[in-house]
């Protein structure tokens, strides 16, 4: 294929960006941003999530570039009824339903990487390179590089060593699902080379949640007194990781490999380990106490009924840790999370 | 607490068969089943599970353990006194009251201890992401030992397989729990009764098509999702043979279910399922009777008593609650059509992303085949919030407009 520029639309940190690099495609995520006037609810229900009532209404007002397809992972009800909903507002898009297993034991990573198959065959139908398992292995290399470099980036926004710290970092997350990833990789490449800023005095914080991709959000945290010293966030840090193919895998077909360290990845709230119940709350306590965080802030979005489920024992969690907790319920957008700039600011005060 | 509840539903109704034999009727054998199931719950001698609705409670049955999927404890939780107090203490707890209100009154309902601790606890994927999460919390809670079991989108024989390969599992987990594996014996009996509610369910809504209905609007409500819970049992066979012989009988005696049946309506997804007057009122005003609630439908083929696996599988894939919002309409228009109805009733359950989400598309989909959709906004459980006033002033306003409205079915 030649056209690089040519995009799939995706929609959810699951999604194996790898496998659209492969075949030649640009991943494109189609995040929530946007001040569009409210119609999805119509179609699916006000009480579905914000991060898929704002897509569908990128959607319906044709907000969005062309796109060579859009996969969806069924990831939740919300995701589920978004690829529904979708279908009836454009319908002459390529798009394509992943299932996206809940667990990652071998009977799961099978069936995901004939699911990853499927997934192969669409781009191919619509208009992608074959993908060969040494164009797999090439971009899950292309993928890691660019982890390193982003893991990077983050550490020194957790020092308070980059100039515009984690607003900065957003906007590249942001440029590196949207754009081709050597754009990002020049981008990134130019930030090494700049020297640190010397760090204030910020009072240091862990965030968690589901999607917040407005880079505003993190200059009004740092406006309040925060930094952002750790983040687990499913339009941040946990978009791109390093992938690391078992060596079993690899003399597998090249799918398997891929599936494993898919569902292997660092995990949202809607994943589960079964001989671990409740292994989400344990890591938001563990990742914030090892970012030596003062405070932990959760950004849930309303409606996201995996976050909604475990908040009530991830606050006693933390409690129980001595980790003070600040819940802030959002819809994804600036306006939302500038009402709780009040509470962020006590927040902060607080623990000083 | 419970146990008593259960203790006095079933004695209670059996007395009333007793003082007035005329009086037994299907749906009152159908709730003496329910109470049992409720006792055993409750006892302190049976081997318990919580499980999600799509479990093949057929095996659990086969293998000795009284199961249940939450939410219907959470439904006959609510109807009790205490039922807003369970909400209450969830909400309380720091559960949003965004939340399907079935979830909020099960954890309630954990937090004061009024959830029997099981021996371990099955969760699927489906109906609902809310739901799977529910079962880690009370597994995390009770700590006990969890087994998940991913239900596939699709009937592809790869998502078959793989459904049917961790179904095999869950049977490999429930032995290892109980230490006795399946008697492959009791389970070809289990599955032929399985088979066998299943003609006769088959009979039941066939009969129920008919114009007028020999259904009214209580008969056979919650009766599709709660019948799976008595499958594998000699008990779902009966149940179901009562309510084929009372239809039958209603139809030779020229009874339908509504007397003057003038209007023909569908229930979409759930029932308010605390005490309201709507359905009366329905029945009395205007002659409407709910002849088909969605869920109450044969989806699946018989299943093979020798290698039930695969089958059972295809039952749980071919569920109306679960999969894509086309497959679901799909199956909708085609009841629409069979049961000859001139509207549908959406309650649009607060909290229920995969039901309530495909609100839009049931609608404009329906009104493509000339049947109109009333959607309420309703949390069918929670009843801290019901306006009846102003849902009854909406249903006037709908069933007027029907009545002017031709039926699509009448050329
Ligand atoms: S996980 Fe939560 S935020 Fe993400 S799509 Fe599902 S409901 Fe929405
Ligand atoms: S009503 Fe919806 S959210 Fe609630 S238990 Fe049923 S399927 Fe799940």
């Amino acid at each position: 294929m030649e056209d690089k520029s040519k995009l799939i639309g995706f929609t959810c940190a699951y999604t194996p960006l790898a496998l659209i690099d492969a075949a030649g495609f640009v991943p494109y995520r189609i995040l929530p941003m946007g001040d569009w006037p409210d119609q999805a609810g119509q179609i699916l229900h006000e009480n579905l999530c914000p991060h898929i009532k704002r897509i569908l209404d990128r959607a319906m007002q044709d907000d969005i570039p062309d796109l060579s397809g859009i996969v969806f992972m069924n990831s939740c009800d919300a995701m589920r009824r978004l690829s529904d909903a979708w279908q009836k507002v454009r319908p002459n898009d390529n798009t394509v339903l992943i299932d996206l297993p809940i667990s990652k034991d071998d009977r799961s990573v099978s069936f995901f990487a004939d699911e990853l198959n499927r997934f192969a065959e669409r781009l191919s139908q619509w208009g992608g390179d074959d993908i060969r398992p040494e164009g797999v292995e090439n971009s899950i290399g292309r993928y890691n590089e660019l982890a390193i470099h982003l893991n990077e980036l983050k550490k020194r926004v957790n020092l308070g060593t980059l100039k515009d710290g984690s607003t900065r970092l957003q906007a590249i997350y942001n440029k590196a699902v949207t754009e081709p990833i050597e754009n990002v990789l020049e981008l990134i490449k130019q930030i090494a080379g700049e020297p640190d800023v010397i760090a204030d005095n910020a009072l240091p914080i862990y965030i968690f949640g589901n999607v917040l991709p407005d880079p505003e959000v993190f200059t009004l945290f740092e406006s309040c007194g925060a930094r952002i010293v750790g983040e687990d966030l499913c339009t941040g840090s946990r978009m791109i990781n390093v992938i690391e193919i078992e060596n079993n895998d690899k003399s597998l077909d090249g799918f398997k490999g891929l599936a494993r360290a898919t569902l292997s990845r660092p995990a949202c709230a809607r994943t589960i380990d079964p001989s671990n119940p409740g292994k989400m709350i344990h890591d938001v306590v563990e990742k914030a106490k090892a970012s030596n965080a003062r405070g932990v802030i959760g950004h849930i979005i309303k409606f996201c009924d995996p976050y909604l489920a475990r908040l009530p024992s991830v606050r006693e969690a933390l409690k129980k840790e001595g980790l003070s907790f600040l819940l802030l319920e959002g819809d994804c957008t600036m306006r939302s999370i500038g009402q709780h700039k009040t509470r962020i600011e006590a927040f902060i005060e607080m623990l000083r | 607490m419970m146990l008593q509840y259960f203790e006095n539903l079933e004695s209670g109704i059996n007395n009333a068969i007793k003082e007035n034999p005329e009086s037994a009727s299907a749906r009152k054998r159908y709730t003496i089943e329910i109470a049992r199931l409720g006792k055993r719950l409750y006892s302190d001698t049976d081997r318990k599970a919580w499980a999600g609705a799509l479990v093949p409670f057929d095996l659990l049955n086969t293998m000795g353990v009284t199961s249940c999927y939450a939410e219907f404890m959470a439904s006959v939780l609510v109807s009790t006194d205490i039922g807003m107090e369970l909400l209450e203490n969830a909400e309380q707890t720091g559960y949003a009251s965004d939340t399907c209100g079935y979830h909020r009154a099960i954890i309630g309902a954990a937090h004061k201890c009024l959830m029997p601790i099981p021996e371990f606890l099955i969760s699927t994927t489906s109906p609902c992401t809310g739901g799977q999460a529910v079962l880690e919390n009370l597994a995390r809670l009770f700590k006990r030992d969890l087994f998940v079991i991913h239900i596939p989108q699709d009937e592809s024989d790869q998502s078959v397989n793989f459904l049917a390969d961790q179904i095999e599992d869950m049977v490999e987990f429930v032995a290892n729990h109980t230490g006795s594996p399946l008697d492959k014996n009791k389970q070809c009996k289990a599955i032929e009764n399985t088979n066998k509610a299943r003609e006769v369910m088959s009979d039941v809504y066939n009969l129920a098509k008919q114009v007028p209905s020999p259904a009214n609007g209580r008969d056979l409500s919650n009766f599709g999702i709660v019948m799976p819970l008595f499958f594998g049992t000699e008990a779902a066979v009966e149940i179901a043979q009562f309510y084929r012989d009372e239809f039958k009988s209603r139809i030779n005696a020229n009874n339908s279910g509504v007397p003057g049946e003038s209007l023909r309506l569908m229930w979409l997804q759930n029932r308010i399922q605390f005490k309201n007057t709507l359905v009366k009122m329905l029945e009395s005003e205007y002659k409407a009777a709910i002849v088909i609630d969605e869920l109450n439908d044969i989806t699946w083929d018989p299943i093979d008593p020798n290698d039930p696996y695969v089958g059972l599988a295809r039952r749980s894939i071919s569920s109306p609650l679960h999969g894509t919002a086309k497959r679901r309409i799909k199956h909708i228009i085609e009841l629409a059509e069979a049961y000859r109805i001139d509207g549908a009733i959406n309650p649009c359950h607060w909290g229920c992303r995969q039901g309530t989400g495909a609100r839009g598309l049931i609608d404009s989909s329906m009104k493509e085949i000339g049947v109109p959709v009333l959607n309420l906004e309703v949390d069918c459980v929670d009843r801290r919030n019901f306006a009846e006033g102003q849902l009854i002033t909406r249903i006037e306003a709908f069933m007027e407009m029907i009545e002017s409205h031709p039926s699509p079915w009448k050329k």
